[in-house]
C-alpha cells in the first residue's frame, strides 16, 4: 500500500473520542467553575479565601484534574491543527515533541502550585 | 437576453498563468443551463474553451466546476438560479491541478477512491442466487449510492486544501458505502484503510462538502458513521 495516503498507521480513533470527552468535561467543570466562583454564597477571590477553599482534599484533586484535562485538550487540539498540513517527517516530530514538552512543563507547573496551598 | 460568463482560461502549453476571459453570449433565456451557455460559447465564439461533460443530464457528474464561487454541476445550475445579471464566473474546481480551462486532473481523486476498495469483497463461496439483503439494509446505502464522482465535495473541503494526503468526502462516503453494506465481508479491512491521520481523523465536520454535493448527500453524517464504528472497535 502507499504511504501516500495513509500518514501515521496508529489508529486516531481513541484521540479523537478523547478530545471529545475532555471538551465536554470542561464545558461541565468550566460551568460549574463560574457558578462557584462567581455566584456561590462562599464565593470569594482572596488570598485567604482561596487558601481555606485549598484546605479541602476533593478541591485540590478537582483542580488538579482541571489542570491535566485543559491541557491534554488544548495540546492536542493544537496538534490536530499542525496535523491538517502536510509537512516533513522531523518537523512533524519537532512538533509534537515541543507540545509535549509544554504539556509535562506545565502540567508540573500547575500541579506543584496547587499542592503547594 | 444577455449573459456575461467570465471564465478563467488556462492553457499550459501556452499561457504562463491562469487569466479570465469575458464572454457575452445572446439569445440565451434563463430556463438555460450554464453547460448551454458553455456549449454555445465553445460553438460560435471560442473553440478552444476546454470543459468536461458527458450525459448533461446530472448523472456522470463530468462537469463539476466552480460557478460563482461554489463548486457545481454546469448542467444542473439553471440561469434563473444564479445572479445571471450580473457577470457569472466560472472556474476549475480549487485544489487540483489544472490540465487546461475548466479541466482538472482528477487522478489523485480516483486513487483515494481506489485505495478505499469501492466494492464488494466476499470471502464465502456464492449462495446459489443473489446475495440476499433486506429493504431496511438497502435503504441504509440509498443516500451514500447516489454520489456521483463529481468531486464538488473532495474539492469543496478545507482540510484537503491543506493537506493533499487526506482522503477527502467522496472517498470516505464510498467507505461507507461498502462498509456498511450487509453483503460485504471485509468491512474491518476497509475500516483499518480509513483508520490513519490521513485519513477520516482529518475530517472536522466543516460541512462544506454537503453543501458542495449535487445530489444532497449529507456526507458528513455518513463520515460520523464511520467514526463511530472505529470508535467502537477501538474503545
Amino acid at each position: 500500500m502507499s504511504s501516500k495516503y495513509y500518514g501515521s498507521r496508529g489508529s486516531g480513533a481513541p484521540s479523537w473520542y478523547l478530545q471529545r470527552v475532555t471538551g465536554v468535561v470542561l464545558f461541565v467543570v468550566a460551568i460549574g467553575h463560574y457558578i462557584l466562583m462567581h455566584y456561590h454564597i462562599d464565593s470569594g477571590h482572596t488570598y485567604d479565601a482561596v487558601l481555606a477553599r485549598m484546605q479541602n482534599p476533593l478541591y485540590k484533586m478537582l483542580q488538579i484534574t482541571f489542570v491535566v484535562i485543559g491541557l491534554y485538550h488544548g495540546l492536542s487540539g493544537t496538534w490536530n491543527v499542525f496535523r491538517d498540513y502536510k509537512m516533513p517527517g522531523w518537523l512533524s516530530w519537532t512538533i509534537l515533541g515541543l507540545l509535549y514538552t509544554a504539556g509535562v512543563a506545565f502540567a508540573g507547573l500547575g500541579i506543584a502550585t496547587i499542592l503547594s496551598f | 437576453m444577455q449573459v456575461t460568463f467570465r471564465i478563467q482560461k488556462y492553457n499550459p502549453e501556452t499561457d504562463t498563468t491562469p487569466y479570465y476571459k469575458e464572454f457575452v453570449v445572446d439569445g440565451v433565456d434563463e430556463t438555460w443551463r450554464v453547460l448551454d451557455v458553455l456549449e454555445k460559447i465553445k460553438g460560435s465564439m471560442d473553440g478552444t474553451l476546454t470543459y468536461r461533460r458527458s450525459c448533461a443530464h446530472g448523472v456522470c457528474g463530468s462537469d463539476g466546476m466552480r460557478i460563482n464561487g461554489r463548486n457545481r454541476l454546469a448542467c444542473s445550475i439553471l440561469l434563473k438560479d444564479l445572479n445571471y445579471r450580473n457577470v457569472v464566473t466560472l472556474e476549475p474546481l480549487p485544489s487540483m491541478p489544472v490540465i487546461k480551462d475548466l479541466v482538472v486532473d482528477l487522478s489523485d481523486f480516483y486513487k483515494k477512491y481506489e485505495l478505499v476498495k469501492p466494492y464488494l469483497i466476499t470471502k464465502t463461496n456464492p449462495p446459489e442466487a443473489e446475495r440476499l439483503q433486506s429493504n431496511e439494509d438497502a435503504e441504509k446505502l440509498f443516500e451514500s449510492a447516489k454520489c456521483i464522482l463529481c468531486a464538488c465535495c473532495s474539492t469543496s473541503c478545507p482540510s484537503l486544501w491543506t493537506n493533499e494526503n487526506y482522503l477527502g468526502p467522496a472517498a470516505l462516503l464510498k467507505a461507507y458505502r461498502f462498509t456498511f453494506d450487509t453483503r460485504d465481508e471485509a468491512p474491518e479491512e476497509r475500516l483499518d484503510i480509513v483508520d490513519t491521520q490521513d485519513g477520516i481523523w482529518r475530517c472536522h465536520t466543516i460541512f462544506n462538502c454537503i453543501e458542495a454535493c449535487p445530489k444532497e448527500i449529507n456526507i458528513t453524517w455518513h463520515i460520523s458513521q464511520l467514526k463511530k464504528a472505529l470508535v467502537n472497535r477501538e474503545i
